[in-house]
């Protein structure tokens, strides 16, 4: 056989192994849409808790985020192949949810979600961790530089005045929920354009 | 100079190779998300996929989910074996050939 083959197609044989392996293994940029979801959630909350000042505000957006996302994701988690590396990365961002759900909750409905520069910080440090997390499991460097973001984001709101560290919260969601979303959606859709069928 | 190994034709067919390379990183996967990452015709498929089958390269399970029928696929230890041996004969054989 090899008397056939060429130097460029055994280049080519290799080369379709790694891409495939990575391609099996990849999965974050297919949740583009979630990232894009979670940070209009941010803002309608936001906009929402401004205008009314309700305790509900949070709790009610974040709940509806979340029964978005669960019917959204459950039909497209079972088209998919089970992966160890998958499911880390799942699991660390249902723990995020289910801690930050409880805790703003339970501070919203006690009344003692009342320090905004606490709030922000916790949010965004949470965020950040989850973020680096999966960003170094993945090994992808913009989720890093996302998760970096998020944790400037907590320490820098401790300092300023209120609406400083608003600014600081928005501008952190848009770079790294709406950006970083529709980065990965475009990013997805490119590799699926870019990457030819594969013949026998 | 040293015997040229041989590449292992099961193997070295460029869907078969993808496939198997696919099925190594997942634990198990649908047909129908073979389909979407190989861009595949479903016959082409099909029969890449009967004849790593065949080959005992990887393991078919076929069940029912929400009263829909549902193909799993996953590599079995002979696959993974084949798939690493013919890895290990592409880098010999591209090794001498930058040697040549």
């Amino acid at each position: 056989m090899q008397d056939h083959t060429t130097e460029q197609e055994l280049r080519d044989r290799l080369s379709l192994i790694e891409n495939m392996i990575a391609e099996g293994r990849r999965h974050t940029e297919s949740w583009g849409w979630m990232f894009v979801l979670w940070g209009i959630a941010y803002y309608l909350a936001i906009a929402w808790s401004a205008w009314s000042h309700s305790a509900w505000a949070w709790p009610a957006t974040i709940l509806i985020a979340v029964i978005v996302t669960v019917i959204l994701a459950s039909s497209r988690v079972g088209k998919r192949p089970g992966t160890t590396l998958g499911r880390a990365v799942g699991s660390i961002w249902i723990a995020l949810g289910i801690s930050m759900f409880l805790l703003f909750l339970a501070l919203g409905l006690s009344g003692r979600l009342t320090d905004q520069h606490l709030f922000v910080a916790v949010v965004s440090a949470l965020l950040g961790m989850a973020n680096g997390a999966s960003g170094l499991l993945l090994r992808w460097k913009v989720q890093c530089a996302c998760a970096l973001v998020w944790w400037v984001a907590a320490a820098a709101t401790c300092f300023g005045t209120n609406s400083q560290s608003m600014i600081v919260f928005l501008v952190a969601v848009f770079l790294c929920q709406i950006v970083f979303g529709i980065y990965g959606m475009i990013a997805e859709t490119q590799e699926r354009k870019r990457r030819g069928p594969i013949h026998a | 100079m040293p015997e040229l190994p041989e590449l292992n034709p099961v193997v070295h067919g460029r869907l078969r190779l993808a496939l198997l390379s696919l099925l190594i990183g997942v634990e198990e996967a649908e047909f129908t998300w073979l389909r979407t990452k190989t861009e595949a015709t479903d016959g082409n498929l099909g029969a890449q996929l009967l004849k790593l089958e065949e080959a005992g390269y990887v393991a078919v399970q076929k069940k029912f989910v929400l009263r829909k029928p549902q193909t799993l696929y996953r590599i079995t230890d002979s696959g993974r074996q084949a798939l690493t041996e013919y890895v290990h004969a592409l880098k010999r054989l591209l090794g001498q050939a930058i040697d040549a």
